[in-house]
Formats: C-alpha cells, sequence, structure tokens
C-alpha cells in the first residue's frame, strides 16, 4: 500500500488559521438579499433527509408470523426506484401492522418517483396503495384554514399610454437601433427630418418589438423582457425570463409569450411563458421541444385561443384560464401546418396524403370544433396557408406532382370565407412555355383590405409580377403582368391599393412602386444593397434600409412617399433595425370614415396650407441657421488673422526678410517662364 | 473643365504636395519614385530616385530648393529639387510615415512608425548644422510610446509640430524641448491626414471615423466637423474661399463585395462655415488616397489608390456660387 505512505506529514492546523470572524467594528452593508436573493426566493431550508422518505397507505394488515413475507413483497415494489435505507412497519397493540408503512430512500428525486409510479398501485382487490411523499403532510398542515383576501396593489399610472396618438401633426413613431445595438431611439416620424422622442444607449440587448397595437415597446434583457411605453417611455413591466431569445405578443396585447433555450426542466416547464402583460404575472409555462418555428403558439385575433402543433396533435388552449379547451387536445394524423383567421375563432390546417386518403385542408370552427370546409386535394407536396387580412379569403398554395408529368404544379387554392358553404376556386399558375417545369413561385401576397392579390414568379432574370383580382362572383381574374422584373418580395400598402415590388439583398435593392388600381408603375427606384422595407401603419410612407446585421458597409434607412419619392437618406452608423410603432385600429365607425373621404377636399385645403407654412419656416431656419454659422466663424478667423498680422515680423525674419504672405508678394524675384501646351495633333500632307 | 490625368506611378499615390508659389507638384507613392510636374499643364519635371521601398511623404520647402521624402524602405532622403540630386539620406529603424520643413525651411521632422519592435520617434534635424546629418544624430527626438503618429504637419512659425495619432489624438509637440504643448481627442480613430491653411492658422484633420474637423493651429479649439459616411484619407483647406474638399473611401480590403459602387467616394466639397456638402467630383476608381489645393485655389489635385494623379480646374461657375444665407 504506497498511498498512505505517500501521505503529507501530519499538518499542523493549529498554525494560524485566518479568521473568518467580521472585526467588532464591522457593519453589515450588504443585505442577504442583494448577496443572494435569487437564492433566496426559492426559500432554502436546511435539508434533514427526510424529503427522502415517503408514506404507503393501505398496506395489508398482517400479524408477526406474517410481517417477513409483507416486507418481502414490498421490498419487491418498492426498490424499483431506488435503494431503500430504512424502513418503519408501525405496529398496534396486539403486535399486527397498522396498515401504513415508512419507506426511506437514498434521494429526494427517487421518493418522488416512487410516488409518482406507485401510487395506485394495485396490490391485490382490497388494497390499493397511496403513496405520499412524507414532507407533503407538512406542507398542506402549515396552510392556513381562513383565507386572506390578497392586499390590493396600488394602481400604478404611467399617463397616456397612446400620447403619441395626439400628436398634433399626425406623426408616426418608429424604433431605429443602431451603432451595432449600443443604441436604440423613437423617432417622430416628419416629412422634412425625424425627430427624436427618446433615445438611450443600452436600451435593449438584442433587438426591440412593438405590441400590435403599439402600446408598448419590449426591450431583450439576458435576465428577460423590459415593456416601455407612455409618454416618457417609462418602464411598465418586467418579465424575468433568463436568456429569453423570442417573444410574441397576443393580439389584444393582453399577454406576452417568451421563450428562452435555457432554464427548462422536467418538473416545472419553463421553455415558454405566458404571461399577462397587466399584472406582470406568469399564467404558465410550456415545454418545448423545438424552436425552429417562431411562433410555437398562434393567438386566434382576439386573444381568445392560442394553439399549437406537435406531433400528431393540435392543442388549443383558452384565456383567461390558460387551459386547455373542452380539456383535450386534437388528435390529426400527421397534421403538417396550421394557422388562425385573422377575422375569426377559425382555424385552418393541413394533412399530408397517406396511402389511399388524399391531403387535406380543413376550415375548422372554434370553440365548436365544427368542421366548416374540407377540401381534399391529390398528389401534393406542400402546403402554404395565406389568409387575407381581414379573414375574408383564405389563399391555399398547393404544389402538386401530377400523374404523367414531370416536376412541381403550383395551384392557388382560393377560399371565399365570407360566403355560404365557403366555395373555393383554384387559379392555376401556367409554366413558361418554353421550359417543361412549372413556373416556380417567389412571392404571394393579399392585399390586406381588399380582394386582390400578387404573385412574384418565374426564374431570374425573368421574374413575372402578376396581379389578380378576386370577383365577388368568385371568378379570378388576372388583371396586369409585368414581366421582367427585378424583385423576390411583396410589400403591400397596410391600407392596400399601393404596393411595392422590391428586390432586396442580393438583387441589390431594386424597388417599384405599383398603384393597383390601374396597375400602374408610378416609379422605379433602388436603394443599393437594402435588406428591409418597412411601410408606416398609415400608408403614407416608406422605409427601405440597410441593416448592419446583412450588410457591413453603407447603413442608413431612407424614407419614400407611397408614390416612391424620395424623402431622406438617415445615414446611421452600423444601423441595424427600424421598425413602425403600430397604431391601435380606429375608433371611427364606417360612416364617419365614409363622410370624411367625401369631405376630403375641405380637409385637404387645410393641409396643403399647413405645408406651405412648414416649408417656408423650415428654410427661414436654414437660412437663420447658416446666417448664426457664418458670423461665428467670420469672428473667429477675424480674431486669427488680427493675430497673424502681429506675427509679420516673426516671419520675415525666419524667411530671410522675403515676404511671402502673398502669392506675388514678391514679384521682383519673378522669372519668366514659356510653357508650351499640348492642345493637338493634325497631320497635314503638305501639297505639291 | 477636363481633369489633367498625371500617369507617373505604379502603384497607389500616397501624398500628393504644391510648392509655396503652385507652380510644381509633387507626388510620391507605393512605388519607389518621387515625381515633380508642372501643375499648369500635367508635364513631368522629373523624378528623384533612390527609395528602394513605397515612399510614404513629401514635403518642399518654401523657396523651392530642396524636397524631402520619408519612405517604408527605413530611410529620410534629402533632395536638391531643380537638380534631384540626393543631398543627404537619414537612415531610420522603421519605415518614415510623415516628413516636413519648418516654416524658415532650416528645420525638418519625420515621423518613424512603430514596427519591427521599434516605437514610433518623432526626430527633428537643423540642416544649418551638417554634423547632424553627417552623423545621423537629430538634435532633438521625441518617442511616442502611446500611440504612433499616422500624420504630422509644422504649426505657424516652427514652433511645434502638429501630429495626428492612430487613435484619433492630435499633440502639438514642441520643436525646441519635444514636449507635448496641447493634446485633443475629437476623433474617435486614425487621423490619416493633417494638412494646415495657407496661413497656418488652421489645420483640417480627415479621419477613419468618417469625419474631417477643422481645428485652430495654436489652441487646437475645434471649430467645424465635416461629416460623410466613408473613411476619410485626405482633407485641405481652400486658400481662397470658405471651402474644404475632402476624399476618401473604404479601405480596399473592408470592401467584401466585387461591385464597384460599395466603397467609392467621390471628392467632396464642404462649406466651411456651415458644415454642409456643397458638390462632388468623380474620377478616380477606388478610394481617394490624398487632395491637395493649388495655392492660388483655383484648381486642386487628387492622388488615389488607382496610381492617379488628378488636377481640376474650377468652372467659373465654382466661384459664383453662394449657398442662400
Amino acid at each position: 500500500m504506497h498511498d498512505t505512505d505517500d501521505m503529507p506529514p501530519d499538518v499542523d492546523y493549529d498554525e494560524d488559521e485566518p479568521s473568518f470572524s467580521d472585526p467588532e467594528d464591522f457593519v453589515d452593508d450588504i443585505e442577504d438579499e442583494e448577496l443572494l436573493g435569487d437564492l433566496l426566493r426559492e426559500k432554502p431550508q436546511e435539508a434533514d433527509g427526510i424529503d427522502s422518505v415517503i408514506v404507503v397507505d393501505n398496506v395489508p394488515q398482517v400479524g408477526p408470523e406474517r410481517l417477513e413475507k409483507l416486507k418481502n413483497v414490498i421490498h419487491k415494489i418498492f426498490s424499483k426506484f431506488g435503494k431503500i435505507t430504512n424502513e418503519f412497519y408501525p405496529e398496534g397493540p396486539d403486535g399486527s401492522t397498522k396498515g401504513y408503512i415508512f419507506l426511506e430512500y437514498g434521494a429526494p428525486s427517487q421518493a418522488l418517483e416512487a410516488v409518482k409510479n406507485a401510487d395506485g398501485y394495485k396490490l391485490d382487490k382490497q388494497h390499493t396503495f397511496r403513496v405520499n411523499v412524507f414532507t407533503d403532510f407538512d406542507k398542506y398542515m402549515n396552510i392556513s384554514d381562513e383565507w386572506e383576501t390578497p392586499e390590493k396593489q396600488p394602481f400604478k399610472d404611467f399617463g397616456n399610454m397612446r400620447h403619441w396618438m395626439e400628436d398634433s401633426d399626425c406623426r408616426d413613431q418608429y424604433s431605429v437601433i443602431y451603432e451595432s445595438g449600443e443604441r436604440t431611439a423613437i423617432f417622430n416620424n416628419d416629412p422634412k427630418e425625424p425627430i427624436v422622442a427618446e433615445e438611450r444607449a443600452r436600451w435593449t440587448e438584442t433587438y426591440v418589438r412593438w405590441s400590435p397595437k403599439g402600446t408598448y415597446l419590449a426591450t431583450f434583457h439576458q435576465r428577460g423582457i423590459a415593456l416601455w411605453g407612455g409618454e416618457k417611455f417609462k418602464q411598465i413591466q418586467r418579465f424575468s425570463h433568463q436568456g429569453v431569445s423570442l417573444i410574441d405578443f397576443s393580439p389584444c396585447e393582453r399577454y406576452v409569450v417568451t421563450f428562452s433555450p435555457l432554464m427548462d426542466t422536467k418538473e416545472d416547464p419553463q421553455a415558454i411563458i405566458i404571461w399577462d402583460i397587466l399584472t406582470g404575472q406568469k399564467k404558465r409555462g410550456f415545454h418545448c421541444e423545438s424552436s425552429a418555428h417562431w411562433p410555437i403558439f398562434k393567438w386566434s385575433h382576439d386573444g381568445k385561443f392560442f394553439a399549437r402543433m406537435t406531433q400528431d396533435t393540435l392543442s388549443i388552449y383558452e384565456t383567461p384560464s390558460m387551459g386547455l379547451l373542452d380539456k383535450k387536445s386534437l388528435k390529426i394524423s400527421s397534421i403538417k401546418d396550421f394557422s388562425w383567421s385573422p377575422g375569426d375563432n377559425i382555424l385552418a390546417f393541413w394533412v399530408p396524403e397517406d396511402k389511399d386518403i388524399p391531403a387535406r385542408v380543413t376550415l375548422m370552427q372554434l370553440p365548436s370544433r365544427q368542421e366548416i370546409r374540407v377540401r381534399n386535394l391529390f398528389n401534393v407536396v406542400d402546403c402554404k396557408l395565406h389568409w387575407q387580412r381581414q379573414g375574408d379569403y383564405l389563399c391555399v398554395k398547393v404544389d402538386r406532382t401530377p400523374k404523367g408529368t414531370l416536376g412541381v404544379v403550383t395551384n392557388f387554392e382560393i377560399f371565399r370565407m365570407r360566403e355560404k358553404q365557403v366555395p373555393v376556386d383554384v387559379v392555376e399558375m401556367k409554366g413558361d412555355p418554353e421550359s417543361k417545369n412549372a413556373e416556380s413561385i417567389i412571392a404571394f401576397a393579399w392585399e390586406p383590405n381588399g380582394n386582390k392579390f400578387a404573385v412574384l414568379h418565374g426564374e431570374s432574370p425573368r421574374i413575372n409580377a402578376s396581379f389578380y383580382h378576386v370577383k365577388s362572383n368568385g371568378k379570378i381574374e388576372l388583371i396586369k403582368m409585368f414581366d421582367k422584373q427585378q424583385a423576390n418580395s411583396i410589400f403591400w400598402s397596410p391600407q392596400g391599393q399601393f404596393m411595392v415590388l422590391a428586390g432586396l439583398r442580393s438583387m441589390n435593392g431594386a424597388l417599384a412602386f405599383v398603384d393597383t388600381s390601374d396597375c400602374t408603375m408610378m416609379n422605379i427606384a433602388e436603394h443599393y444593397m437594402a435588406s428591409d422595407v418597412e411601410w408606416d401603419p398609415t400608408g403614407r410612407y416608406l422605409v427601405t434600409s440597410v441593416s448592419w446585421w446583412s450588410h457591413k458597409v453603407d447603413n442608413a434607412y431612407w424614407l419614400w412617399t407611397f408614390q416612391g419619392r424620395l424623402l431622406q437618406k438617415n445615414n446611421k452608423d452600423r444601423f441595424c433595425q427600424l421598425l413602425w410603432r403600430p397604431r391601435p385600429p380606429t375608433l371611427l365607425s364606417q360612416e364617419a370614415i365614409k363622410t370624411i373621404k367625401k369631405d376630403l377636399k375641405k380637409y385637404s385645403k387645410i393641409f396643403e396650407q399647413k405645408d406651405r407654412l412648414s416649408q417656408s419656416k423650415a428654410s427661414k431656419e436654414l437660412v437663420d441657421k447658416r446666417r448664426s454659422m457664418m458670423e461665428e466663424y467670420r469672428q473667429y478667423r477675424e480674431a486669427v488673422l488680427h493675430q497673424y498680422q502681429d506675427q509679420k515680423a516673426a516671419r520675415l525674419e525666419l524667411r530671410g526678410g522675403v515676404d511671402t504672405d502673398e502669392l506675388d508678394s514678391n514679384t521682383d524675384d519673378w522669372e519668366e517662364e514659356t510653357i508650351e501646351f499640348f492642345i493637338n495633333e493634325e497631320i497635314i500632307p503638305l501639297g505639291e | 473643365m477636363k481633369p489633367i490625368l498625371l500617369q507617373g506611378h505604379e502603384r497607389s499615390i500616397t501624398q500628393i504636395r504644391y510648392n509655396r508659389e503652385g507652380d510644381l507638384l509633387f507626388t510620391v507613392a507605393k512605388d519607389t519614385v518621387a515625381n515633380v510636374w508642372y501643375s499648369v499643364n500635367g508635364e513631368r519635371l522629373g523624378t528623384y530616385n533612390g527609395h528602394t521601398g513605397a515612399v510614404w511623404c513629401v514635403d518642399c520647402d518654401w523657396d523651392t530648393k530642396n524636397v524631402l521624402t520619408g519612405s517604408a524602405d527605413n530611410s529620410c532622403r534629402l533632395w536638391d529639387c531643380e537638380t534631384g540630386k540626393q543631398l543627404a539620406m537619414l537612415n531610420t529603424s522603421s519605415a518614415v510615415r510623415t516628413c516636413g520643413f519648418d516654416f524658415s525651411g532650416n528645420i525638418i521632422m519625420f515621423s518613424t512608425d512603430k514596427q519591427m519592435g521599434y516605437q514610433c520617434f518623432l526626430n527633428y534635424f537643423d540642416l544649418r548644422d551638417p554634423q547632424q546629418i553627417e552623423d545621423n544624430q537629430p538634435y532633438l527626438t521625441v518617442p511616442c510610446s502611446e500611440s504612433k503618429i499616422t500624420s504630422a504637419v509644422w504649426g505657424p512659425l516652427g514652433e511645434f509640430v502638429i501630429a495626428g495619432h492612430e487613435n484619433g489624438e492630435i499633440n502639438q509637440f514642441s520643436a525646441k524641448t519635444g514636449e507635448v504643448l496641447k493634446k485633443v481627442k475629437e476623433h474617435s480613430k486614425q487621423i490619416n491626414d493633417i494638412q494646415s491653411s495657407v496661413d497656418l492658422t488652421m489645420v483640417i484633420t480627415a479621419s477613419k471615423d468618417c469625419s474631417s474637423k477643422l481645428f485652430d493651429s495654436t489652441t487646437l479649439d475645434h471649430i467645424k466637423t465635416f461629416k460623410t459616411e466613408r473613411p476619410v484619407n485626405s482633407a485641405a483647406i481652400s486658400p481662397i474661399m470658405d471651402h474644404v474638399v475632402m476624399g476618401g473611401g473604404q479601405e480596399a480590403m473592408e470592401v467584401t463585395t466585387t461591385s464597384t459602387r460599395i466603397g467609392k467616394f467621390e471628392a467632396r466639397f464642404f462649406h466651411a462655415a456651415y458644415e454642409e456638402e456643397f458638390g462632388r467630383v468623380k474620377g478616380h476608381f477606388g478610394p481617394i488616397n490624398c487632395v491637395a489645393f493649388h495655392p492660388d485655389g483655383k484648381s486642386y489635385s487628387s492622388g488615389g489608390e488607382d496610381g492617379y494623379t488628378r488636377i481640376h480646374y474650377f468652372d467659373p461657375q465654382y466661384f459664383d456660387f453662394e449657398l442662400e444665407a
């Protein structure tokens, strides 16, 4: 045995051991809360081992002669969950057992496992085990019998949460992240130049998000999400979720869903948390297997329901209970995708072909779970669901491989939601007659509040933009096709009618502004290397931008009118992201909007006058600014030149008495020099 | 007017300089030859041959007798302007980045790069003392360990040198004691160029932080800022108008795309008082490395990464143009 021989000689432990106790005059200025607040919140208690103990009820009562046999049976059942380190079989005065026993495991986790699995175990007809953790008794004993009314929280007034809507010039706001994320600013959009509303350093650690109605600005931090709002962008709510990376608001702005790849534990699901924005309370946590497709939970338009899809199941939850609707999920074998109507509580989902059963697109009403329309499809490769923003139409883009043809054919199946029995019409995308393959679809988009849709199809550089119109009789008409477009994305104005076809990133930022009422190109422009396009919520302005996240030079955002007139070029150092602040839905009735449209002339006069006034004011301001700058500069130069004159003697001395202050101040020394200029050469043959 | 194209270098231009009268234009490049041209017609007058590495800097004294060049071949050389004869060669341990004659033409300064284990030095020689040249022993040498000098120019009356550093600092180094007289830091990145106004009362900087700034030479008070969205390589002050010209562009190694549209930079004209851009001149293929105004203010020249130098004469409208105020 070498080991013991190699042990170091006995250390003299009496040697000066540093004293760890505080000196007498020490004042502890750090509270425990500050030092280990995160631990204290979990209320740790000294472990005494009793949490490894379980209590088993309904054990057969036996006399001493059969105790050994019972112990064997019990052992057999309970040592599956871990090694039993201790056991106790209480006995009555007659020597027989009392019908309940205590078992101790090596670890609390084994005890929990035993409770989970052995509770309800049927030993025989008369004896069904009830298994509990011993500490649970303590826990439930300690609950007070009297219900305490929770203390009323004082109301926090954050001022007018829709302050920005009261802007006298109806300016919209947008958030800008720049300096590679170091700074975030909120601007009021103005045709002349952006006006800073708020600017902060390190406001967010990654990016920001506006809530759907524009009330809150969410910022991302290592420890969670913060919501800001009101006139001065004060902090309104905080949600602590370590490592949060994705969020999603419910359309009603009542809830927010956060996702973090860290933190998840088996007992306590924390990968996805749904929070109540008003109270800041955690409503429910969920596990998350994969975050590939965010949002995982999709909300119905009114925020009443939210749903998620997992293998062969569609789980629909309801608010505010956050429980499963009707306490059970929908079994839909091999469901591929689903989507809520943005206008009604209707869900669309599709399942692929399975041997002889065709692929299906189903529309389901909720909460009744009634199937209002089922459409069978054959030879389907893939489906994409596109809802029109008001839920009037659903377009299902179907990629098929019909028998006897090579390649993929794409159809658009248009569901007219507002009509009885939801009629479906089909638009076939005919391929390029020259090539055998059907055309590939690059982009599809509905007009947000109308009945038109736009499609980009073809192969670069032969990309076509087609506009279709869904008539009330169900006929779908091609209104216009522009060929040879440089575009890969479609951006409709939120008000409809106008749209921008953009060739982002690899297509160099080509922009085409289209009016779809008569299908004219209003303007063709370019924002070189543009990566993003954002319409303002009113459809008056458009921003194109080159984000530092995708491209490292020329980071800027440009402001355009909806007709494609360039208003501003805003260069920002390492500009990352611009997001318009959404507006809440209008409070005006349909009639009121109509009257306003009728009297537009009356209003436009007032606005035009206002515009002229502000323009003349702006040019006056500019001139005034220049004047004062010039005056300041002139004064500085005068002072300096005065000093310069005073130093003339010193200068003369340094240059041996030669005055060089002016270019021609010593013309006497000049020498004349002849310089030839080569103008042109001409060869002239000399005649005889 | 059509610019005059000077084709005398095989590599990118590093510095251009007019003499005091403006009849001559000196150009140096990353090749080894310094050129001198007639500024009026672009005819090459001659070359100064001898360097064996890229030439970083050039200067000419006030009476156009001597020319000074500094090179990456670890030497600073003095030439006879008229004959092109090499008068002196001062060997250093690392590349010479900046050089210049003082107001009197008697004292020269040059700075060396922090390189190959040597730190950056600012050296002063008095040409009136031949011993200093012979022994290669400057009368004053100032070590700059913190951040190397990337550009330098003499202050008025030869009292100090105004040096721009790699970290964006500007220092005044006394020509007598070597001590730092004034120090400012208005730029966040390297200062690529410093040039003085014709009367030496102001200097303009050109920085990698995409801006140029105007400073008072004596007090180093910051007066004006001119902003662009590209690194600025060089800037000059017009001798007759309240204008400045700036040249720059993305560094070749930082341009990742093959497109010629990215990273380019036209010569930009700003109003000195309003800090507003009012004109641009295209021409070079790639970034502009240096710009200089003719001392009469009627033309300017630019040297580019493309190896060409272009002399531009202003159109008459340039002199009439006024911003509304």
